[in-house]
């Protein structure tokens, strides 16, 4: 099958808010597109000569603007956005959390079939319109909503809170240790934002002893065990990749006086669906060694198309929407054993300066969550790695890395494997 | 890395005091003694500390002290910082005891805003002078993150550098290095810009005076408070000690813009200072059925009234184009609008523009240390963001050429020497701060 490359792309500044700027997602789609578009070299005049040909598509992941912008339909968005995209295909992709990943997947099968050369990759999510309680209940249509959300504030610290229950639970693990590692995962993804310009929480104060201080004023209880040093945030942001054929890579590099090796491409990918509901997945991972064993078949599923292992990925993007997350995706990207994850956060092993770095951009809990765009950015967040593009967040040498985006309550799990 | 792991901090009830202390005992990882003059104060001073940097868990850093303690305090920091109030007398006393119980290799800086470097150097013996300089943070400093540093003639630069290097790396603050000058850079530029507003506030009292010219300056201009409102938040009496300042202790080609309004003393002799004393330039009255009515002082007919809303198109257009993220459009439109507000509007831009460029060129390293100065200090968009916003260096003086009230903007920008023409060419991110609001 066709390799599939990544050219390039941009995110917005997700510490913004966008509301109190008083912009709408026309403003926001603009920049992304504008910000893309100029990432890669393509002006308006070169998207109507490659839509002549049928030879580009539009892809965008969103989860829920129909609720917060009041606004469907968001591929033919484009058209309103950029006249360049009047004709250009497009449709928008949806999964919760993980709608940017089900949008690249599209994207990346027509590259694969050769229906398209080139493709742009959009996610996008404009939270910051209604307060947090309404924000809130918009997010529980990523649960089973009659049954896990609906009347329930802020129903899904609660089911991760969950999550770390069960984390407890089945392994037993020693609560103070497990705790302890939750906390580390907080503050190392904080502080890894603190290198990323364009990461949500990079001016903001987290220091190990903040993040084991939980049920306190300024770190409130959120749900289960869980405080609010253990969740990632609202944010509003946008992230735009450009994915293209090995012809089209190989012409972009010559034009742009590069190698068509050192251009990062898609190595491998794995898509597994859990139960929706959080009790029905407890029933279903009982007899695993993983308690969440979708979200590892779905890694599993990667590791084997990529023809790759563990110990060749140099660095991680995962989907911390809050510490129980990536606490249990240590052991589903294969870097411990079910139930050991404790043991490579307590070693290091994670961290920037580890071997096996999670988050190197902050993750979510640091570099924050729009919904919609968080897929795209991991995905940008694998591109600049690999290319050697990311500036101050750099891990050395990285030639692998995996994405994990996950939607729901690791309902949807989508890995991406990028190298070079 | 400088090894900063104990901080005197004098003067810290104070809004300042409290805030940078939250700072240094977060960020910096430090033990902060926070010296007031009593230890109530000091306490509730802690707290407020904590809360600024939203971690109860560093509150055990934060050590309240009395003035009492203060050498005992000192002698065992590696910094002291002096945030007492603006009175020369008070922080010549309080030098003259720091003098005597500064720890060798340690520094001592104050946050003044008002005072030169130089003549505070006066107060310390040779030896502590070359570890003496100005730190002047931004409130609050959270969100908030210049950081002005200031040399004396006696200042050791090795020290200065490396506490640059500190500020930056360790207290994430954008620091920008200016000369001795009165109100440095950020407050020079902004209070310039606010202090004609008030100015013009009283030429245009018939049109409405405050909220006209608030109306005329809104966030479509790329600034989160409207003028007149941001000198309310800061406080007239504070208003006044910088633009006094400005006045008397230099000369510059706007040296007139710095002349405070009658009426604003007015004000102060009334004890009507502003949000603090929730009354000022404006004022907000709660009704008995909760709702809010907001009020304005009417210069015209010193009395207050409600506050108007502006029928402005040049104003509502630029907003609608900013909604949709089209800022070519916006300034398009405002290089096209001819209605009075709108030359106005242009006139205060183009003079930001001009008079940031001949500040920065004067005090600063870099002309594009006004754009640090007033994005991390006053949340406003940089003037050389906004010159490139506006078009480029041609278009902002064609613009000038239309709006050359005072006859000092086309000459001033004319001669602008290549470096710095080629340095405001420098193509800067203006998009966030434009707010597409009213």
């Amino acid at each position: 099958m066709q390799k599939v490359y990544i050219l390039g792309g941009s995110q917005t500044d997700f510490s913004r808010n966008w509301t109190k700027e008083g912009k709408n997602f026309f403003a926001m789609l603009k920049e992304i597109v504008d910000d893309g578009l100029k990432s890669v070299n393509l002006s308006g005049d070169d998207i109507v000569a490659l839509n002549k040909e049928n030879k580009i598509a539009a892809f965008v992941g969103n989860f829920v603007a129909e609720y917060y912008c009041n606004q469907s339909h968001l591929g033919a968005l484009l058209t309103e956005v950029n006249p360049a995209f009047y004709g250009v295909p497009s449709a928008r992709y949806e999964a919760a959390c993980a709608s940017g990943s089900v949008a690249l997947d599209a994207a990346i099968a027509k590259i694969r079939t050769g229906d398209y050369d080139i493709v742009m990759v959009v996610g996008f999510e404009m939270m910051k319109t209604v307060g947090s309680v309404i924000c809130g209940d918009y997010l529980g249509r990523a649960a089973n909503y009659e049954l896990e959300a609906k009347g329930v504030e802020f129903p899904f610290p609660k089911l991760f809170g969950k999550l770390a229950d069960t984390i407890l639970e089945k392994y037993k693990p020693e609560k103070k240790r497990f705790m302890a590692a939750l906390a580390s995962i907080a503050n190392k993804n904080y502080a890894n934002a603190k290198k990323n310009p364009n990461a949500q929480a990079r001016r903001w104060f987290m220091s190990s002893e903040q993040a084991n201080c939980r049920y306190t004023e300024t770190n409130a209880k959120v749900g289960g065990l869980l405080a609010l040093s253990d969740c990632s945030q609202i944010t509003d942001g946008a992230a735009v990749v450009f994915l293209a054929s090995k012809a089209y890579a190989a012409d972009f590099a010559k034009k742009n006086g590069l190698k068509l090796k050192d251009i990062p491409y898609v190595k491998g990918w794995g898509h597994r669906v859990a139960p929706m509901t959080y009790a029905k997945k407890v029933e279903d991972a009982k007899d695993s060694k993983y308690v969440l064993p979708w979200t590892a078949k779905a890694i599993e599923d990667a590791y084997k198309r990529a023809g790759l292992t563990v110990d060749d990925m140099d660095f991680f993007e995962t989907h911390d929407c809050f510490t129980s997350s990536e606490y249990a995706a240590v052991s589903a990207f294969g870097i411990t054993e079910p139930g050991k994850e404790y043991e490579a956060i307590e070693a290091g092993v994670t961290q920037m300066t580890g071997h096996k770095p999670i988050n190197p951009s902050g993750g979510l809990i640091g570099c924050g969550h729009p919904v919609g765009a968080t897929g795209v950015r991991m995905m940008l967040d694998l591109y600049k790695q690999v290319a050697a593009k990311a500036g101050s967040y750099q891990i050395k040498g990285a030639k692998n890395g995996m994405m994990l985006n996950i939607g729901g309550s690791a309902t949807t799990n989508f890995v991406f494997i990028v190298g070079k | 890395m400088l090894g900063i792991k104990t901080v005197s901090v004098i003067g810290a009830n104070g809004t300042m005091g409290s805030t940078v202390s939250g700072l240094v005992a977060a960020f910096g990882d430090a033990k902060v003694f926070m010296i007031c003059r009593r230890t109530e104060a000091a306490a509730s001073a802690a707290d407020v500390a904590a809360n600024s940097v939203k971690a109860g868990a560093i509150r055990s850093r934060l050590i309240p002290a009395t003035y009492d303690s203060l050498e005992d305090c000192v002698s065992r920091s590696d910094w002291t910082f002096e945030t007492v109030a603006e009175d020369t007398s008070i922080k010549a006393d309080i030098y003259k005891r720091i003098d005597k119980c500064l720890k060798a290799g340690s520094i001592i800086s104050t946050g003044t805003s008002g005072f030169s470097i130089n003549k505070l150097s006066e107060n310390f013996s040779q030896k502590v002078k070359s570890s003496f300089f100005g730190t002047h943070f931004f409130n609050p400093p959270y969100n908030l993150t210049l950081c002005e540093m200031i040399r004396s003639e006696a200042t050791d630069k090795k020290i200065f550098d490396a506490m640059k290097v500190y500020l930056k790396e360790v207290l994430y603050r954008d620091v920008i290095e200016t000369t001795d000058t009165p109100a440095f850079l950020g407050n020079r530029i902004g209070f310039h810009f606010l202090n004609k507003a008030l100015q013009y506030a009283v030429r245009y009292k018939k049109e409405g005076g405050i909220d006209y010219m608030d109306a005329i300056l809104g966030p479509f201009t790329g600034r989160g408070m409207t003028p007149l409102a941001t000198i309310d938040f800061v406080g007239l009496d504070v208003h006044k000690a910088i633009v006094d300042n400005v006045l008397a202790n230099s000369c510059d080609y706007d040296h007139d813009a710095f002349i405070l309004p009658e009426f604003v003393s007015g004000l102060i002799g009334q004890g009507k200072l502003g949000l603090k004393t929730k009354e000022g330039l404006f004022k907000t009255v709660t009704n008995d059925d909760k709702t809010n009515q907001y009020l304005v002082y009417d210069i015209a007919s010193a009395g207050v009234r409600p506050v108007r809303k502006y029928n402005l198109p040049f104003a509502s257009q630029m907003v609608a184009h900013l909604a949709v993220g089209n800022y070519d459009m916006a300034a398009q439109s405002l290089k096209e609008a001819k209605s009075k507000e709108a030359l106005l509007c242009k006139h205060f831009l183009v003079s930001y523009i001009t008079y940031s460029i001949v500040t920065a060129q004067a005090v600063a390293e870099s002309v594009t240390d006004a754009d640090i100065a007033m994005t991390t200090g006053f949340n406003w968009i940089g003037p050389v963001a906004l010159l490139g916003a506006l078009g480029g260096y041609e278009e902002v003086l064609a613009m000038a050429k239309e709006v050359d009230f005072d006859k000092n903007l086309v000459d001033r920008l004319e001669s602008i020497d290549d470096k710095n023409k080629k340095a405001i060419r420098a193509p800067i991110d203006f998009r966030k701060s434009f707010r597409a609001k009213l």
